[in-house]
């Protein structure tokens, strides 16, 4: 059975659901065609993965993903953060994290879903590959900078943070 | 006046035997019924050595404890309980929260939670605590085997289990008093006496209560919610089965001696062969000229030296007989021996025997 529907008919005076539409189509004309920021999503596949009974946890072998698929998103990364182990002694530089832009409507015309925990792969260059872990999906986009003057949401925030090579390495 | 039916007139102030069939209580012979029933849950479905507890079996042992004993209903519906330690990985969270998850993939309230904590700490059950040095192995179970043609033994050993301490944080999340009551209550109830008790592969695993604390979020503009939580000591060992001993002890000993003929020993270096002759020295006292001797085997005897002897006479079975060099003597025979000294003293004939064969 459909989910009831509600008609949406604030600042309806001044924008419509065309407009809305517009406005959307004009942002990802230029995100996806001038921008042209490409990642690749791997999703977890939580049913197929050899799991532990206790702690839920697999290794890296025991992980199954879906098709891993290529998405267009406003990438923005932060510093390297310098930190280390041990005290101070071993020293560990690595990626900042990496924020997201994603249009709603480009996730839902690939069919996809970003959860809490999938990868996302990233090329710096032509031979580097980094890999991040989605640790806020951006599920809730209530917020006013979310949306078109507060008519409706159009994109995801996702913020990813990076994995080392132990945790991920592509598939 | 005769007493009542009712009142006892012989009271039995010595307290009944808790094991009846050791009504002098346990001899330290055979085993009780009750310890061999404990012993076979720890092999029970395996093989005779018990197996392995470690950390992620005592981790699924309070899980199990919590599901069980812990379990809590809240309007006719028990509350959710994620039954995974959470760990790390992040989508694993997802993936143990997604039957009782809302529409955002947010844990719908109330629902409890175990968290432990990653360190482990050496144990505090003084059972097991720095009793035994250096992983000493003893003696756990005697084995027969039959490999088709010869009967033995397997003697099973295996180390005095490590002790660990585990802190688990069971927290509970929710919306309503009720909720927390009920909570509370089912906690109290189990452990009145401090500790409860888990079942671990056949081990009766200690739980002691250490504190209860609250963490609600009471904001005037937030959203608010009750959180409470209970702190347990899981009182542990850690038994590997890696470090179990499985031996053959001795099922028939064959001792082999091997010889090398190249390197034989010289002659006369081995011990000295037996004599042959024996030298008898006869002592014939004062006032005394005469002996007599039984033989029992047949020897040749000849005089060897004499002192203090003018002439010595031999007689066998009484017949006379002149010795000159060599006289043979058979068993049975009586040899009489006749002196005639030269002086009244003390004289001596010494006799030299050659046993013949």
């Amino acid at each position: 059975m459909a989910s009831k529907k509600i008609p949406i008919t604030r600042i309806s005076k001044f924008f419509s659901s065309e407009d809305f539409q517009l406005e959307q189509n004009v942002g990802m004309e230029w995100l996806h065609g001038d921008m042209h920021f490409t990642l690749v999503l791997f999703r977890v596949d939580g049913k197929l993965s050899d799991v532990d009974d206790v702690y839920g946890e697999s290794g890296p072998e025991e992980i199954r993903y879906k098709s891993p698929v290529e998405f267009n998103a406003y990438v923005k990364i932060e510093q390297p953060k310098l930190d280390s182990y041990a005290g101070g002694l071993v020293k560990d530089l690595e990626p900042g994290n990496m924020t997201l832009g994603v249009y709603i409507k480009h996730l839902n015309e690939l069919d996809i879903d970003v959860n809490y925990g999938d990868y996302i792969g990233y090329a710096e260059t032509e031979d580097k590959m980094r890999y991040y872990v989605v640790t806020n999906d951006g599920r809730v986009t209530s917020d006013n900078q979310h949306t078109i003057g507060g008519y409706k949401a159009f994109y995801r925030t996702i913020i990813c943070s990076y994995v080392s090579p132990n945790e991920f390495k592509g598939v | 006046m005769a007493l009542p039916k009712q009142v006892k007139k012989n009271l039995n102030i010595t307290p009944n035997p808790v094991q009846g069939h050791y009504p002098s209580g346990y001899n330290g012979i055979t085993t009780p019924n009750r310890r061999r029933e404990l012993a076979n849950l720890i092999t029970d479905d395996g093989t005779y050595l018990p197996k392995s507890v470690l950390h992620a079996d005592m981790d699924r042992g309070m899980l199990d404890f919590v599901e069980d004993k812990l379990k809590t209903v809240s309007n006719g519906k028990k509350v959710n309980v994620i039954d995974r330690i959470l760990t790390l990985q992040r989508w694993a969270e997802l993936s143990q929260t997604w039957k009782f998850s809302t529409s955002d993939k947010n844990v719908d309230l109330p629902f409890i939670v175990v968290v432990r904590n990653p360190e482990v700490q050496y144990g505090t059950n003084p059972a097991l605590q720095y009793t035994i040095p250096d992983r000493k192995q003893f003696h756990y179970a005697k084995v027969p085997t039959w490999d088709g043609n010869r009967k033995g033994y397997d003697i099973y050993t295996i180390p005095q289990p490590v002790p660990v301490d585990i802190i688990y944080d069971v927290k509970i999340v929710c919306n309503r008093m009720r909720e927390l009551n009920n909570f509370n209550r089912v906690v109290l109830q189990n452990f009145t006496s401090r500790q409860a008790y888990t079942f671990i592969k056949g081990h009766y695993i200690p739980i002691v209560m250490n504190s209860i604390g609250d963490e609600s979020k009471i904001d005037t503009e937030e959203r608010r919610y009750y959180q409470q939580n209970y702190q347990f000591q899981l009182q542990g060992f850690l038994l590997d089965e890696e470090e179990f001993e499985v031996k053959p002890a001795i099922s028939r000993e064959l001792v082999m001696f091997g010889f090398d003929e190249k390197e034989r020993q010289k002659e006369g270096k081995g011990s000295p062969k037996n004599p042959d002759k024996v030298n008898t020295k006869l002592t014939f006292g004062v006032g005394v000229n005469e002996l007599v001797l039984n033989y029992d085997y047949k020897v040749n005897i000849s005089a060897l030296r004499i002192k203090n002897v003018d002439s010595y006479s031999f007689y066998i079975n009484n017949l006379p007989h002149t010795i000159n060099e060599v006289l043979m003597i058979n068993p049975g025979d009586v040899l009489v021996i006749e002196v005639v000294k030269n002086t009244s003293g003390v004289a001596t004939l010494t006799l030299q025997e050659k046993l013949i064969y």
